[in-house]
């Protein structure tokens, strides 16, 4: 009997020695977790050969890492060292490279990488996405956003956008988006062939309607802007305001703005309308 | 050829009824309902990880299976010396090892069957909880995939047959299946990386180590060949000259190893 | 007929690596007539169990060859009609017996209602009628024993090959056994085996070859011990030289020299060519002397004479 006793109490102390000693542990490792320095990952060639057949189930495993070291930083508010990024980086290639179709790593590029100042690290990682994803729209989509937002380059993003359009599924108002950058982008010309492709895809009556519209704004916009260029090559100056041009005798008159608005000349010689080409005022 | 199939018939009675089956299907019903709690730790792509860890956990339950108990299948006849009981009937080393081999894959196939099923199960599920993200998915390759899966096990089970016959021992032929498993599964990759390296000319290979790499990618099964799992996480149905090819290679590759096996199984002394 | 001959056959084989190599049988001539029962005696390690895999073709001989019904050397042309017992049974652990004997019966060409048939007729002998629905795995020795002799005779072969049949069995499955050889045997089949257990090899055999170091030593037919003792002539003789020793050997049993003279052992029934060898030979006779041998007695002179 006494044996017994003496064995449960043994018992008893270990475990509750057991749940205090796991506590404690627990909580070192929260502490050291956030003090450590981002571990290393294995570049692709080799973590794809260790990967021993299950490239995809190494790349989630190694994706979730990276997220909750992400996750793990942003927690306790630490700024991200260099070493850090690099480990992020690193960490998207390799799994981005084992598993090319991965939509997550490309999503997580654009949402933390793309916002947190590398963009041409994100787009190069998204880049793999674009090519592979072929059906998936968001990736050239996140690209191009990137270039027209960050970079300021709406010719690279407007290319980008339109590609996106052009992937089943995409949301409708890329097109519209896409030509608009190509505006912006000073490839007017470019919109415009991009909205007639646009047109003869799209099924959808009210979106076609829409994107005829456009077609008209721009197609006239762009007119007008041949005959700025002629001005300006024969006359040696740009043209003061819009009306000059049927004055000196370049046009008869000036075509409608399909949105109401009224012709102007920008500073660069572009031909805008204070419509701003839209119907919401 | 009904000497074959008895014999068949009562090697798949030996593996089913194998405790440790037992053991790896406990092992992978928890894999696959371990699936269920990770696929939510995902943004997007819940459907490809939900797949990955189904396949994989198939393809390690298979794996299991072939170096467990196919090794002790083949090794208890020879150590226990039931062989000769077998062999003292009119039944020739040839049907013997064809017999055996069958039986193993009968009971591989049935074993995985089962696995897969739990795994459909899962999936299903999975499928309900985060409808939104199985957009890609396809039965169709999903299926295709598991059955390369076993097709992969098939030929490796092949290997432990021809092991068998080369060695009484069985850790040995242990061993010498992982080796081939190992190989086998690097070798494509290896290979490559090795052509692209020295078409860019940034990797150093000396003529004997390309030669030696070239013999071995024609001696040891090419397992990358039967893997789709990447294919099927994202539903894209390869090419069907792909499958068939990869469907004749291991055909072939097994009639091969089991024709050697056969030969050297002829020549074999019992003592 | 001759059901079984061995010509003159060797083998060698190597344990291990570094192990220098055995030479299980040697210059083997042995015959097995159709009908006869053969025991082959000798002491651990003689070669008996090499021999029976030699017979069964788990071996192939070095030098010389095994001929079946006198015509060819494949033992595949018998092996339908050849019932084979190891030692120690191992069978498949987790099938049933009835699963074995399906598979026994498959194997062997038998249809499936034969196989019920006979199947429930050997087992029910055996006692073991019981068992059959129960997995190998929990037998006993005994039980694993009978299964295997059922395994060995359930397409009724006409040759049967056992290697130690009473090995491991209480008294009451040794009678089972004695008695299901005696009645084979009385059916004209004809047995092959190898046991330890010199009694019942007295009791049942008509032939006993004695093995020791991989060499067939002697042949004793059943006339020379059917009684209970076997007598034994020892005849001291003039002391042999060299090649009268050689040329006296294979006639008798032993050969002991003494100061002055060999005891010439042989079985009393062979007096006859002995004493005329030895008249041809001109060798002197000094005495003899009579003794009652077992077949143990004869057994243990023989083997230690070599």
């Amino acid at each position: 009997m006494r044996r017994i006793l003496i064995l449960l109490l043994v018992l008893l102390i270990s475990l509750v020695s057991h749940a205090l000693v796991t506590f404690e542990m627990w909580r070192m490792r929260g502490q050291v977790r956030s003090t450590t320095v981002a571990g290393y990952v294995l570049p692709s060639k080799f973590s794809s050969v260790l990967a021993f057949g299950y490239k995809g189930l190494l790349s989630d495993f190694l994706f979730l890492k990276s997220v909750t070291f992400f996750g793990e930083r942003h927690l306790a508010k630490k700024i991200l060292s260099d070493g850090d990024w690099q480990y992020l980086l690193t960490s998207l290639d390799v799994v981005t490279d084992l598993d090319p179709y991965f939509e997550d790593p490309y999503v997580f590029a654009e949402a933390n990488l793309a916002w947190e100042g590398k963009v041409e690290e994100a787009n190069r990682i998204l880049e793999k996405g674009r090519k592979n994803r072929n059906w998936d729209w968001r990736i050239p989509y996140y690209i191009g956003f990137n270039y027209f937002y960050f970079l300021q380059d709406y010719e690279k993003g407007a290319e980008y956008v339109m590609e996106a359009a052009s992937r089943p599924g995409s949301h409708p108002f890329l097109s519209t988006l896409g030509a608009r950058l190509a505006y912006y982008g000073g490839k007017s010309k470019t919109a415009v062939l991009f909205l007639r492709q646009m047109i003869l895809e799209t099924t959808d009556p009210g979106l076609r309607t829409r994107l005829e519209k456009r077609l008209i704004a721009l197609e006239r916009a762009a007119e007008l802007e041949a005959k700025i260029e002629l001005f300006v090559k024969e006359q040696g100056r740009k043209p003061t305001s819009i009306e000059e041009l049927i004055t000196a005798g370049y046009v008869d008159s000036l075509p409608p703005d399909p949105y109401g608005g009224q012709w102007v000349i920008l500073k660069n010689g572009r031909v805008f309308s204070t419509s701003k080409f839209t119907d919401s005022r | 050829m009904k000497k074959l199939l008895a014999l068949a018939l009562i090697t798949f009675y030996e593996g089913i009824r194998n405790r440790s089956v037992f053991g790896i299907a406990i092992f992978s019903m928890f894999v696959f309902g371990l699936n269920v709690i990770v696929a939510g730790f995902f943004m997007r792509d819940i459907g490809k990880v939900t797949i990955d860890m189904n396949l994989s956990g198939l393809s390690v339950a298979g794996l299991l299976l072939v170096f467990f108990v196919v090794v002790n299948l083949m090794a208890k006849d020879i150590d226990r010396k039931t062989v000769h009981l077998v062999l003292s009937k009119p039944i020739t080393r040839v049907e013997y090892i064809w017999g055996k081999y069958l039986g193993v894959v009968l009971f591989v196939f049935v074993s995985m069957a089962v696995l897969f099923m739990f795994s459909c199960f899962t999936v299903i599920l999975v499928k309900g909880m985060h409808s939104d993200y199985f957009a890609q998915f396809s039965w169709t390759v999903f299926s295709l995939a598991a059955l390369f899966v076993f097709l992969k096990i098939a030929v490796l089970g092949a290997v432990v047959v021809l092991f068998s016959t080369l060695t009484s021992n069985s850790f040995i032929t242990l061993i010498f299946s992982i080796s081939v498993f190992i190989v086998g599964t690097s070798v494509e990759d290896v290979l490559f990386f090795l052509r692209s390296g020295l078409a860019a000319q940034d990797v150093a290979v000396s003529k004997t180590l390309w030669i030696v790499i070239e013999v071995v990618s024609y001696l040891v099964p090419n397992l990358a060949v039967f893997d789709y799992k990447i294919s099927a996480a994202h539903g894209l149905m390869p090419a069907w000259g792909q499958l068939g090819l990869s469907l004749g290679y291991g055909a072939v590759y097994i009639v091969v190893l089991l024709v050697v096996a056969s030969c050297v199984f002829s020549r074999r002394e019992f003592n | 007929m001759l059901e079984i001959e061995f010509c003159d056959v060797s083998k060698v084989y190597n344990p291990g690596l570094f192990k220098p190599r055995v030479r299980a049988v040697s210059e083997l001539c042995l015959d097995v007539i159709q009908g006869e029962v053969f025991g082959l005696i000798g002491p651990n390690g003689a070669g008996k169990s090499t021999t029976i895999r030699l017979l069964l073709g788990l071996l192939r001989p070095d030098v010389g060859k095994i001929l079946y019904r006198g015509r060819t050397s494949e033992i595949r042309s018998i092996q339908g009609e050849l019932g084979y017992l190891p030692e120690t049974p191992y069978l498949y652990d987790h099938l049933t017996l009835e699963e074995l004997l399906a598979f026994c019966g498959r194997v062997s060409g038998l249809s499936p209602a034969i196989v019920a048939q006979r199947g429930v007729r050997l087992m029910d002998r055996l006692a073991i009628i019981d068992a059959r629905r129960r997995p190998l795995r929990t037998f006993s020795k005994g039980m694993l024993q009978r299964a295997g002799i059922c395994f060995a005779l359930l397409h009724d072969p006409s040759l049967i090959v056992l290697d130690e049949p009473m090995s491991g069995l209480d008294p009451v499955g040794r009678k089972m056994v004695f008695d299901l050889l005696t009645d084979l045997k009385q059916r004209g089949k004809t047995i092959f085996f190898c046991s330890h257990i010199l009694s019942d090899v007295e009791r049942l055999c008509d032939r006993i070859g004695i093995m020791n170091r991989g060499r067939l030593l002697q042949i004793v037919g059943r006339e020379s011990f059917v009684s209970k003792g076997r007598d034994m002539l020892h005849l001291e003789v003039e002391r042999l030289d060299e090649l009268q020793n050689r040329t006296l050997r294979p006639f008798v049993t032993a050969l002991d020299d003494e100061c002055s003279s060999t005891i010439v052992s042989f079985p009393a029934t062979d007096l006859p060519r002995v004493a005329d060898k030895v008249q041809s030979m001109g060798v002197k006779v000094l005495g003899s002397r009579n003794e009652r041998l077992s077949l143990e007695d004869l057994f243990m002179l023989t083997v230690k004479a070599d």
